[in-house]
């Protein structure tokens, strides 16, 4: 260093200060993925339930119930905030969805798209369904075959849906998923009428998730929302 | 299967180039209309309406038949081949032969026909050189033996011979009632499900080209999408229509007393499955003319030798709607089987069947 006094400091000290750029502007210049694009949210009551408080583009979440125990309320619970906030839903494998049901757990009925009978074309119609939605449930018609369901799970990933896969505790999805749903008992609670019922639930995953918990919910309770207990 | 009135006008089949086709579709659609608010047009050249309501109104089947052909001479100014039978199938083959067959000889009158009704050309010759020469010999078939030999197409004509359809694949034009809604001006050209505040997103474009691609793979009818309408029963209110059909007119929120409310199965069988429902000295259940059940059910025996126990029950609610109609009236029971599932059932001309489950 000389006396001379230069110093790199000099270099800004008389600079102009920089321009403030918009809030807008500044949106668009960053990451693309950001943390929060990168999950579906969720609703009551599993936003105080899933780690992260939402699904994250490009998992498998797996809702294993016995069947008619709940599973499929359940399943479309998890799809019902992200359909109310404008993203895209299909249903493949459903033979008989009650239309009114998803209406009442908030389902937004304009963008579901339902095969209800892809009779043996299951894996493929969920994959070509992909890239145009951001959910997927998918009730497999028997065992799914290991290879299909790697597909599956790989393409999900690479676009960055949510896959949904419902299954049967008789009939288990083949693969460990990253986020796991287990009903382990359902109960019903009846005035005059057919009022909530009682689902234990199970959570468990990979990651944060890993540590999981019981958790009881209503689903669906009295106007046939999802709520916690 | 409910007696349907068949309308086959010939001239109107073929579509014009002028436009005159739907042009005079759509004017007989509203003279019918004003007969039987039910009328749909299966497809150019073929009308079709249930003839119960009508016939009770106008007192009698032959005042139906003489009001309808009255009015589409002065329509269109052509005779009109009229055809009654049960099933859209069979309507339309009573109408091409201007044939009348009474309620419950559907059946006969399907199976003596001959194979070429079906309209495959390959299945009808490979059938006469096994011997098999009219609908009921192919009914006959068993179904696994029809698998083995032809495609699919051929298993669906082969349920539409047994009458476990009632009607064929392309019997009706989907895209018919959107063009007759666009040229009466209810409906813009370029209708479409729109995102929030009436655009279009990105998204939206994604998942038509998905449905696009699913409706190659799999067939016109594949890919459905749902809206809700008025009603009372879950099954009412659930409209499911193939994706691209037009879109039924926006959700009804007019009052529905006696709705059944909330929650509501999430499965609704779009076929409802018969059950028998027992007391406790195992005698079957049945619902009384007034609303009442005969028993206090505690079992539910589904068509197989299945029986499940039932720990609680509510209702029946009986909803009489539509009294003219088949549809006279029905009792729905909301029911917990021991196993822990919950059950919507109805019942319905003296039978018990399931329609809702709440999975």
């Amino acid at each position: 260093m000389t006396t001379s006094g230069y110093s790199y400091e000099r270099m800004f000290a008389f600079s102009p200060p920089r321009p403030s750029l918009s809030p807008e502007l500044l949106a668009t210049l960053r990451p693309v993925s950001l943390a929060k694009s990168r999950t579906l949210p969720l609703g009551e009551p599993w936003r105080a339930l899933v780690p992260g408080a939402g699904l994250r583009r490009g998992s498998t979440v797996v809702v294993e119930a016995p069947v008619g125990l709940g599973g499929l309320s359940l399943a479309l619970s998890l799809v019902s905030e992200a359909s109310t906030q404008g993203h895209w839903a299909a249903v493949v494998g459903v033979d008989d969805p009650g239309v009114v049901a998803m209406a009442e757990l908030g389902v937004d009925l304009r963008r579901v798209l339902f095969v209800p009978r892809p009779r043996g074309a299951w894996a493929e119609s969920a994959s070509d369904l992909l890239d145009g939605v951001d959910l997927l449930l998918v009730r497999a018609p028997s065992r799914a075959a290991h290879g299909a369901a790697r597909r599956l799970m790989d393409r999900v990933r690479e676009r960055g849906t949510v896959l949904i896969a419902l299954s049967e505790p008789r009939t288990p999805w083949p693969l460990p998923a990253d986020l796991f749903f287990r009903v382990t008992q359902a109960e019903w609670v009846a005035s005059s009428r057919l009022d909530a019922r009682y689902l234990t639930v199970r959570v468990s995953g990979r990651g944060e998730a890993a540590q999981g918990g019981e958790h009881v919910v209503v689903v669906p309770n009295r106007r046939g929302r999802a709520e916690a207990r | 299967m409910e007696q349907l009135l068949a309308i086959w006008i010939e001239p109107l089949a073929q579509e014009q180039p002028d436009g005159s086709t739907l042009r005079d579709t759509l004017a007989l659609l509203d003279a019918l209309g004003a007969l039987c608010p039910f009328t749909e047009v299966a497809r150019l050249g073929l009308w079709v309406l249930p003839l119960r309501g009508p016939s009770r109104f106008f007192g009698g089947s032959d005042a139906v038949l003489r009001a309808v052909r009255q009015s589409v001479l002065d329509v269109v100014g052509v005779e009109p081949l009229l055809g009654v039978a049960e099933g859209l199938f069979c309507a339309e083959l009573a109408a091409r032969r201007a044939l009348i067959v009474p309620l419950g000889a559907s059946d006969a009158f399907r199976r003596a026909q001959p194979l070429s009704v079906l309209g495959r050309k390959d299945l009808t010759i490979t059938c006469q050189r096994l011997g098999l020469h009219t609908l009921g010999a192919f009914a006959d078939l068993e179904r696994a033996r029809v698998a083995e030999r032809f495609n699919k197409h051929a298993l669906a004509l082969h349920r539409v011979a047994r009458g476990e359809l009632s009607e064929m694949e392309g019997q009706r034009d989907v895209r018919l009632a959107r063009r007759l809604a666009q040229l009466r001006g209810e409906e813009d050209l370029v209708e479409e499900q729109r995102g929030f505040f009436g655009q279009r997103g990105a998204g939206d474009d994604r998942a038509e080209a998905a449905a696009h691609r699913v409706r190659r793979r799999l067939g016109a009818d594949a890919i459905v999408v749902a809206s809700l309408r008025g009603g009372r029963a879950p099954e009412d209110r659930a409209t499911l229509v193939p994706w691209g059909s037009p879109s039924v007119s926006a959700r009804d929120l007019a009052p529905w007393p006696g709705q059944l409310t909330a929650p509501s199965p999430a499965t609704t069988l779009a076929h409802p499955v018969p059950l028998q429902l027992r007391d406790a000295a195992d005698r079957p259940v049945v619902m009384g003319g007034r609303g009442t059940l005969s028993a206090e059910p505690t079992a539910v025996i589904f068509s197989s030798p299945l029986r499940r126990e039932i720990v609680w029950y509510a209702g029946p609610w009986p909803l009489v709607e539509r009294w003219w109609s088949r549809h006279s009236r029905r009792a729905h029971l909301q029911m917990v089987l021991a196993s822990g599932e919950a059950l919507l059932v109805v019942a319905e001309s003296s039978r018990w069947w399931l329609v809702g489950i709440y999975d």
